[in-house]
């Protein structure tokens, strides 16, 4: 039947509404799902509270449980390394703290018709860690599956990777669509690490995604996973057939990013806290990082030993961060030499900036006008020569480094 | 003498006597102007907005704004027709903001067609929120709005001012997000209501429905308040867009200046043929008169084409000053900057001459100028009077004149001023039932909320049309509620200014390296204007399709600079699926119902320019497409003693005639409805003329058709009689090849169906 023909049909279903006020009735509690025992088979087990059906699966794994290149535990010194440093950083966890690993699957990318169908923890219990993987039992059952999340009771610290865009807001969603039957969620303390992964490996990492980083990382290949895109369509699948043998496999798959997201934290902190070097690139990040966040002597002190340890064409960036601190610290005379080794090796865009720095420097501190002068006309050689600058970014620059120029000038011999 | 600055009255008495002027000028007739009807400040109405309206020297309404005032106060939705510069967004800002003082939390959201539309308002309100010295918040939201802000916007914005497509794509189905909007959503305000029709409208009447459903599941009930230029339906148009009933406000209290209206048919120069001289340079010459009168005009012209072409005439009064910005063009695709340095311009006199497209008779603050010509007749008399409503200060006479085309309407209008100056103006329609639309929104309904199996929609019941989409595997059915299930994100599917499931994107690879999308079309007009070969005219450039891709909806097209435009034939098969009305006549019946149409493209023509001569042809090889529509059909007995070839060229010169008089009656593009006619039709083997919607699914075009047929045919056979050709011509019954006697046989073809009718 072509589709045509079909509206046509369509077209006689189309009933207009008699008049008639229908009362919302009170919250009413939603049919058991007729696949329980099927999806009992499979290893899920079936939880009833007061707003419907969930299924639940749980895993326990011993401290020395060995994942990757880490033993779970190494989280426990990771926490010991923050509280022993005294450096103050978004990703520091305090003893105190009840930490938990989180990730969730949905049925699609955003939108209020996207369903979050597994909510999966991660957290220390007693002497181990415990995997707790809730499962929608269908759509009219939410409010159960979010309920018995318990993430109205207690206040947490949420772990994710890529959660403060995705998972959480999602969840807040689905929390909205329910707010007159749920009590409301609370506001946690949030650390993505894909932010952290960002951070530490950018130019390190082609991408960011959290296989990538195990296989790259932290000594894990997965093997036998499914493609997280195809998650959508196995829920949808068992929720439909009732059978859900391919669901579990969405389940391991969820098991593996929450192990990967502990060695995550553990390797990203040694990363941070110890003079464990990986690469020059990754190393550079971090010292500009510990910049970004004002904590300047540790910032120096890891750009130090990249300088230390790296010749000066891997060192280049380290250089020219270090300088730049230097600079905004008045430490005029290594912030100069930290610049001139940093202009051997740096890329295009920093290269105008030490330039300028230079200029700066010269013009207004030493009043070398002759020097500032030479470091102008290198940096406007640059713009006109090199073409990594966009059309109007470029008009705007040559405007700013022309005015200099005149000054300088000006100031050597004269008007 | 000739650059001597004249008053508008000065001017035309010097016309008078201008015996060349007057011998084109078919009507001339001056309507007296009309004092403001004012009524005070409501006794409620915030200390804060009585001193910002003060402080703009208004100490009291006009009596529709304090109607408007009124009916929101009582919780009424409303509807208020305003003609140009009668202060209209008064109407609604003064109950929004006042409600917003009496309760912080209250929001309300704009709605304008257009994203450029809600910019040019935010100025305004914003000027009038600082007056208040209040802080109230409002906001544009739109595709331009920086990702930093919109938090803060969703949260705390008092006045989010949108466009219908955000609405649809960007704010409904994260309805999540915008708790505090949709829990104390007090006002919709839908400006420039009349825009609302057709296609655009009956998608919009869904959103709305969306919107409503929505706003009742976050507890909230919003009022409507629309405003709408002049149209025949305001009231009924509002009604079935929002879904909710509305209070008319069909008086404005703004005072009228004294309009002349100049009917002006430029000169025949082709007696036989019934060609007259091009409008374009009539038009030029007619504004170079008021240019050097040194009075401030605004041109209408219809094609941004014809914009450029007149710029570029009228620029060359200004060569000889240096930098002179007197004279400026204006139409969409220029940069928002530009167009607001041109707004300012109009308003503080610097540019003397502004030619424009249609884009300004939405509702740009551009002030008023004195004179205003219309380049043809824009389509309908609601937009004739809101081009003609930009001339006219306060107390000033404002001068209109109407330069016809040589086209029918054109031709029809400007031999029968009453029609524009004495009649009501048409109806806008739209179709809420539309069967695709519908199914369309009723997917993004149920991503945004689940249907209980007790639910409706809007005014409809749909529980078969859920278990519709069942079937298609895209909701489920669980503990007596439907549910969304799937990875797709429904709202990004639909484009709501097309009806078709898919369009042709249009792909410039002018660059090779630089391809860029420049355009959509749906792919019924795709046919016959983006098959191969074919030129394609996008803001006054050639393009060139050289490759499309059918399967994939592409066409890839490559500037060019030629000197034809191709013309193409699309042969139409038509099949009755549906007779919903009929009426029987001795020899004739009238019929509507749903049709199936099957469109197959043929050949087209490279024709040159001005001479329209066809210098060559090619074959098009596009699939036939079908369609389903819906459809008003006549058919009839053959006359006696006529050949089938007699009867096919007279039927296609009554289905020209016919088409072009129904936007006379009502608001639609030419093309929104076509008239096609065939020697036997399929399911009766008589000769049958359909008038049908050219959308699928239809969008209540024809079935307004099936009412109004009699009146249709009157007018079109006193226009064919009426036209001064001697056999046929453009203005009446379409170009003819030869001298024969279509003109005669046309008459009798429509006259049969009158009599019979009568």
């Amino acid at each position: 039947m072509s589709y045509e023909n079909k509206m046509m049909q369509l077209k006689q279903m189309l009933g207009k509404k008699q008049e008639k006020s229908v009362e919302k009735p009170a919250f009413k509690k939603p049919e058991k799902p007729w696949y329980l025992e099927e999806w009992k088979k499979e290893g899920l087990l079936v939880v009833e509270n007061d707003f419907g059906i969930l299924f639940k699966r749980q895993v326990e794994y011993p401290l020395d449980y060995l994942h990757g290149s880490y033993q779970l535990k190494m989280f426990f010194e990771a926490i010991d390394k923050w509280q022993t440093s005294t450096i103050e950083h978004p990703f520091s966890i305090h003893p105190d703290e009840t930490v938990v690993f989180f990730d969730t699957e949905t049925t699609g990318l955003k939108g209020v018709g996207t369903n979050i169908f597994l909510l999966g923890f991660l957290e220390v219990s007693e002497n181990k860690f415990l995997l707790t993987q809730y499962v929608l039992a269908d759509p009219s059952n939410e409010a159960a599956f979010l309920f018995e999340s318990k993430l109205w009771q207690h206040n947490k610290t949420i772990v994710t990777y890529n959660g403060k865009s995705f998972d959480w807001p999602q969840l807040e969603t689905r929390w909205t669509l329910n707010q007159h039957i749920l009590p409301k969620l609370r506001n946690m303390r949030q650390i993505d690490l894909l932010h952290s992964s960002k951070r530490i490996w950018k130019n390190n990492l082609e991408r960011m995604k959290l296989t990538q980083v195990e296989e790259a990382k932290l000594g894990f290949k997965r093997n036998g996973d499914i493609p997280g895109f195809l998650a959508p369509i196995i829920y949808t699948d068992a929720v439909k057939s009732g059978n859900a043998s391919s669901l579990m496999k969405v389940l391991t798959h969820n098991e593996w990013d929450l192990l990967s997201l502990i060695t995550l934290y553990i390797h990203s902190t040694n990363l941070l806290l110890e003079n464990h070097i990986e690469t020059a690139t990754t190393y550079t990040n971090i010292g500009k990082w510990y910049g970004d966040l004002k904590q300047n002597e540790q910032s120096q002190n890891v750009l130090r030993s990249v300088t230390n340890t790296f010749n000066e064409s891997e060192a280049g960036l380290a250089h020219f961060y270090l300088a730049l601190q230097q600079k905004r610290n008045k430490e005029y005379e290594d912030a100069t030499q930290s610049f001139h080794k940093a202009l051997r090796s740096i890329e295009n865009r920093e290269k105008l900036k030490a330039l300028e720095n230079l200029a700066i420097i010269y013009e207004h501190h030493y009043k070398d006008y002759e020097k500032a002068l030479e470091n102008t006309l290198n940096g406007i050689e640059l713009i006109n020569h090199q073409p990594f600058l966009k059309i109007e970014q470029r008009t705007r620059k040559l405007d700013e480094w022309t005015k200099r120029l005149n000054r300088l000038e000006n100031k050597l011999w004269g008007k | 003498m000739l650059n001597k600055k004249r008053t508008i009255d000065e001017l035309l008495n010097e016309w008078m006597y201008d015996e060349e002027l007057k011998q084109n000028i078919l009507h001339w007739q001056t309507l007296e102007g009309q004092e403001a009807k004012f009524s005070s400040f409501p006794d409620k109405l915030h200390p804060s907005i009585k001193k910002a309206l003060e402080t703009r020297g208004i100490s009291q309404l006009y009596t529709h704004q304090r109607e408007a005032f009124d009916y929101a106060s009582s919780n009424l939705s409303f509807t208020a027709v305003t003609p140009t510069a009668s202060g209209k967004s008064l109407c609604y800002h003064l109950p929004v903001l006042q409600k917003i003082l009496e309760d912080p939390s209250s929001r309300a959201i704009y709605l304008f067609p257009t994203k450029a539309l809600a910019q040019d308002q935010k100025a305004d309100l914003n000027d009038l929120i600082e007056l208040m010295g209040e802080e109230v918040l409002s906001y544009t939201y739109d595709g331009d709005t920086a990702p930093g802000i919109r938090q803060k916007i969703r949260k705390a914005g008092h006045i989010i001012m949108t466009n219908p497509d955000m609405l649809h794509s960007g704010i409904l189905p994260h309805h999540t997000k915008w708790v505090s909007l949709f829990e104390n959503l007090k006002y919709i305000v839908i400006d420039e209501l009349h825009t609302y029709k057709g296609v655009f409208g009956s998608h919009v009447a869904q959103v709305l429905r969306r919107l409503k459903r929505i706003c009742a599941f976050y507890g909230s009930d919003p009022i409507f308040i629309c405003t709408s230029a002049t149209i025949k339906n305001p009231k009924e148009l509002a009604e079935k867009l929002t879904n909710t009933k509305h209070e008319l406000i069909a008086n404005s209290g703004a005072p009228v200046g004294k309009k002349t209206f100049l009917f002006y048919n430029p000169p025949i120069v082709h007696p036989t043929f019934g060609v007259r001289r091009s409008s374009v340079l009539e038009v030029r010459d007619l504004a170079t008169r008021l240019y050097e009168a040194g009075i401030q005009s605004i041109v209408f012209a219809k094609s941004r084409v014809r914009v450029e072409m007149l710029v570029t005439y009228l620029k060359s009064l200004t060569k000889n000053k240096i930098q002179d910005e007197s004279i400026r063009g204006y139409r969409g695709g220029y940069l928002p900057t530009e167009r607001r340095a041109i707004e300012k311009g109009l308003r503080n006199g610097n540019i003397q001459i502004v030619v424009s497209t249609n884009a300004l008779e939405l509702g740009v603050d551009i002030g008023q100028l004195q004179a205003c010509i219309m380049t043809g007749y824009p389509g309908n008399i609601a937009s004739a009077w809101q081009q003609a409503g930009r001339a006219g200060r306060r107390q000033d006479s404002a001068l209109i004149i109407y330069v016809a085309n040589s086209t029918a309407l054109d031709q029809y209008v400007v031999n029968n001023p009453n029609y524009l100056l004495g009649s009501s103006p048409e109806e806008a329609l739209i179709n809420p039932e539309n069967i695709l639309i519908l199914m369309d929104h009723l997917k993004c309904a149920v991503f945004e909320l689940p249907f209980a199996t007790t639910d409706s929609y809007g005014e409809f019941e749909v529980q078969q049309l859920l278990e519709f989409l069942e079937e298609e595997g895209v909701v489920i059915k669980t503990s007596g509620q439907w549910y969304w299930m799937s990875e797709r994100f429904p709202a990004h599917e639909i484009s709501l200014r097309s009806a078709s499931q898919e369009n042709v994107v249009i792909i410039d690879r002018t660059i090779p390296a630089g391809t860029k999308v420049i355009g959509e079309m749906d792919t019924y007009s795709a046919m016959t204007l983006l098959h191969e070969e074919a030129i394609y005219l996008h803001q006054g450039t050639q393009f060139q399709v050289e490759k499309l891709d059918w399967e994939e909806k592409k066409a890839f097209v490559r500037e060019v600079d030629v000197d034809y435009f191709t013309d193409a034939n699309l042969a139409v098969e038509l099949k009755v699926l549906n007779e919903d009305k009929r009426a029987d006549y001795e020899t004739a019946s009238v019929s509507y119902g749903d049709i199936s149409l099957l469109a197959i493209p043929t050949i087209f023509k490279k024709i040159r320019f001005q001479t329209h001569e066809n210098i060559g042809s090619g074959k098009i090889h596009i699939p036939p497409l079908e369609m389903h529509t819906n459809a008003t059909w006549m058919s009839f007995d053959m006359p006696e003693n006529w050949s089938e070839e007699m009867l096919t060229d007279s039927l296609t010169g009554a289905a020209y005639a016919i088409g072009s008089f129904i936007p006379l009656f009502i608001q639609c593009d030419r093309n929104d409805l076509s008239v096609v006619p065939q020697v036997k039709a399929v399911h009766n083997d008589r000769p049958t003329l359909f008038i049908y919607d050219s959308y699928p699914g239809g969008i209540g075009l024809s079935e307004r058709v099936y009412d109004i047929l009699l009146p249709i045919l009157e007018q079109t056979i006193a226009h064919v009689k009426q036209c001064p050709c001697s056999s046929g011509c453009p203005s009446c019954i379409g170009a003819q090849d030869s001298l024969n006697e279509s003109k005669g046989k046309v008459l009798k073809v429509l006259s049969i169906l009158l009599r019979e009718m009568m």
